[in-house]
């Protein structure tokens, strides 16, 4: 009872904490009335969010294994910080790292949670012991061992991303964002190739090699493939790279132009627009039977492209100008009308683009227009709760992260052209990489191609205090 | 004594001779006139013949050299016809009146050259979106190809494609670099007849 109430307390006095923040955040911020009617409320808002603290001494490590210890640790406290669910605190050097853990001490600093980690075996096959501990409760929570791949392996810096999702996991049951991959346009040799890049901004190549125009990148829901547009045999068609070879095989190649491809959630199907009578409309095509292109737009005078499905792939959002202006609408997969969800203005600039259905389901993001500089916003399928989440730069393109609270998007805010990372709960926003002609993000769902890092069982508690 | 009239004499001598000099104009002395050529002798029944010859076909080397530059003139400004570029206002694939009047030139020629085929070319600037810029430029090629076709060239002759925003001309970020780069250009997939 006496921890609890501790607990309570402690979280009582952080929300006072944030609250008192409010009237602060509130009056930094200047609602965007550029070319939005007053009857649209409109401005960056966001909660503000209490984030648990959270410890990682520095881990023990067997011979041969200090660099490799070092790293992890440096990754995994990183992670947890882009993760933006927990606060880093920092922990001095000289902290014993042996012995039973001193909750008394982690308690002083204001640590809700302490990570402990090991590294062990050999520098061929290492293995990270983890352990996070609960330092308001004085429990161990949960302890797992994870066997790596060598320092130097292709796979290292996966594996030890995948590690911190978990530890991410265990603290917060929410969704790590680590061990996830982003996909995007850069320049190329013969004009544009699809690249691919951590979700932490190492290790970006490039993963087509058709020295043409590549656009519009799409992962597959099991993160095995691409999807994306390329110029490569003169008529625009649908290509997807398998990711595991490099090979890149055409899926889609109706007459005229095929665009924008989108995988449905359970990848049995392809959505893209299509060419006919010299606009776009939206189909899907079944990649199972690899045929069966089927419309699923219908506005005959009027351009449908880049659609984005609903988790549940019963709906589809994309966008069209079949007003006179550019917007994102909703329609059911079988059959109804398109719902409009963004603002009809009568203004000239108006220009909503790039949709991505969140993969919580509950907003969808978009680029559209603020003083014909285009801006990110989040609203809901059925129009209501409209956000704008930018305001310098261009901003454009928005893709979820499958946690549904990071957005990654193409922004010219710092002057360079790069990916950068927005929380949509906090606001925090982080660069992830500069490139030229960076554009088109796509972020991975969770990644599975790891699965061959078998989970060590969890160790008796003799272990539990390395 | 007899030396003063020997020096007497002598200057006499050298007077005379300037006489003499003077008389003849100073100069060096003029060069005999050099004998005329004898006037060579042709043998007319051969010669007369070949000179023809080689003057017809010299003139035919001459109206061929014409015929070929006239050819190439008439090609350079067909094609020039063909290549001019034709601009769009913002966001729009409407035919502005300047390029109406581009495309009717184009009409005369496709008339004129049957065999002529061309892929149509849509772009745009850089403001749109990348995805939205691929379907705009589409547009744009389309409503040059409906224009050609409403003037009665077949729309067999004319393939289109859309690069959207990914080809710019002018690389700028200003007005005058996005009129430049919202544009239809005019590739020749098949010369028909102007191939030669």
């Amino acid at each position: 009872m006496k921890l609890l109430n501790h607990r309570l307390a402690k979280k009582v006095s952080a929300f006072v904490a944030a609250l008192s923040l409010v009237p602060a955040i509130a009056s930094a911020q200047v609602p965007v009335r550029d070319s939005i009617p007053t009857d649209v409320r409109l401005g960056i808002v966001y909660q503000p969010s209490y984030r648990p603290g959270v410890v990682m001494p520095l881990m023990p490590a067997a011979e041969g294994l200090r660099e490799l210890a070092d790293t992890a640790r440096r990754m995994i406290l990183r992670d947890l910080d882009y993760s933006d669910r927990l606060q880093i605190m920092p922990v001095s050097e000289d902290v014993p790292v042996e012995g039973p853990v001193n909750y008394g001490l982690w308690d002083e600093l204001g640590a809700v949670w302490l990570v402990v980690g090991a590294v062990e075996g050999t520098p061929d096959e290492p293995v990270l012991r983890l352990s996070l501990h609960d330092v308001v409760y004085r429990l161990l929570q949960e302890v797992r061992a994870f066997e790596l791949p060598p320092l130097r392996h292709p796979e290292f810096r996966y594996a030890i991303h995948a590690a911190a999702d978990e530890v991410l996991r265990w603290a917060t049951s929410g969704t790590g964002i680590a061990a996830t991959r982003i996909a995007f346009v850069a320049d190329g040799p013969g004009g544009s190739e699809i690249f691919v890049v951590d979700s932490d901004g190492f290790g970006a190549h490039s993963v087509s090699r058709d020295s043409s125009i590549a656009l519009s990148p799409a992962w597959s829901p099991a993160g095995d493939r691409i999807a994306y547009m390329s110029y490569k045999r003169g008529d625009p068609a649908i290509y997807e790279i398998d990711l595991a070879n490099g090979r890149s095989t055409v899926r889609v190649d109706l007459p005229g132009m095929d665009l924008t491809p989108s995988y449905m959630p359970d990848g049995t199907h392809l959505g893209f627009a299509a060419t006919i009578d010299g606009r776009t409309e939206v189909y899907t095509y079944d990649l199972i039977r690899s045929c069966c292109p089927e419309r699923a737009t219908f506005a005959r005078y009027a351009n449908s492209l880049s659609p984005t499905f609903a988790p549940d792939g019963r709906r589809f959002a994309f966008n069209s100008d079949r007003l006179g202006q550019l917007h994102i609408f909703v329609k059911d997969m079988n059959n109804g009308s398109a719902e409009l969800i963004t603002p009809y203005i009568y203004d000239r600039s108006v220009h909503n683009a790039g949709p991505d259905w969140s993969p919580m389901g509950d907003r969808i993001a978009f680029h559209g227009w603020v003083g014909g500089t285009p801006q990110i916003f989040t609203v809901a399928p059925d129009s209501r709760g409209l956000r704008q989440l930018t305001q310098r730069g261009r901003n454009e393109d928005p893709s979820w992260a499958p946690d549904g609270r990071h957005i990654v998007f193409a922004s010219t805010r710092d002057g360079t052209t790069g990916l950068w990372v927005l929380d949509v709960v906090s606001g925090r926003i982080r660069r992830v990489m500069t490139a030229a002609g960076a554009r088109l993000p796509d972020w991975s769902g969770r990644l599975d191609s790891a699965s061959h890092l078998t989970s060590g069982a969890a160790v008796g508690s003799e272990s539990n205090n390395p | 004594m007899s030396n003063s009239w020997k020096n007497t004499a002598g200057w006499l001598v050298a007077l005379g001779l300037v006489a003499v000099m003077a008389a003849c104009g100073g100069g060096a002395p003029e060069p005999e006139p050099e004998p005329e050529p004898e006037p060579q002798v042709e043998e007319p029944t051969v010669d007369e013949a070949a000179e023809r010859a080689r003057l017809e076909e010299e003139a035919r080397l001459r109206r061929e050299e014409e015929e070929r530059r006239r050819a190439e003139a008439e090609r350079n400004r067909v094609l020039a016809v063909i290549a001019e570029r034709v601009h769009f206002d913002f966001d729009k694939s409407d035919i502005r009146p300047d390029a109406a009047e581009v495309l009717q030139r184009k009409v005369t020629v496709l008339r004129e050259y049957p065999g002529v085929e061309l892929r149509i070319e849509g772009h745009c600037d850089e403001r749109g979106s990348n995805e939205y810029n691929l379907a705009l430029g589409q547009r744009r090629a389309e409503a040059v190809r409906r224009y050609l076709v409403s003037y009665g060239v077949d729309v067999g002759r004319f393939a289109t494609i859309s690069y959207g925003e990914e080809r710019p001309v002018a690389r700028a970020s200003n007005e005058d670099a996005w009129a430049q780069n919202r544009r239809a250009e005019f590739n020749v997939t098949d010369h028909g007849q102007l191939a030669n």
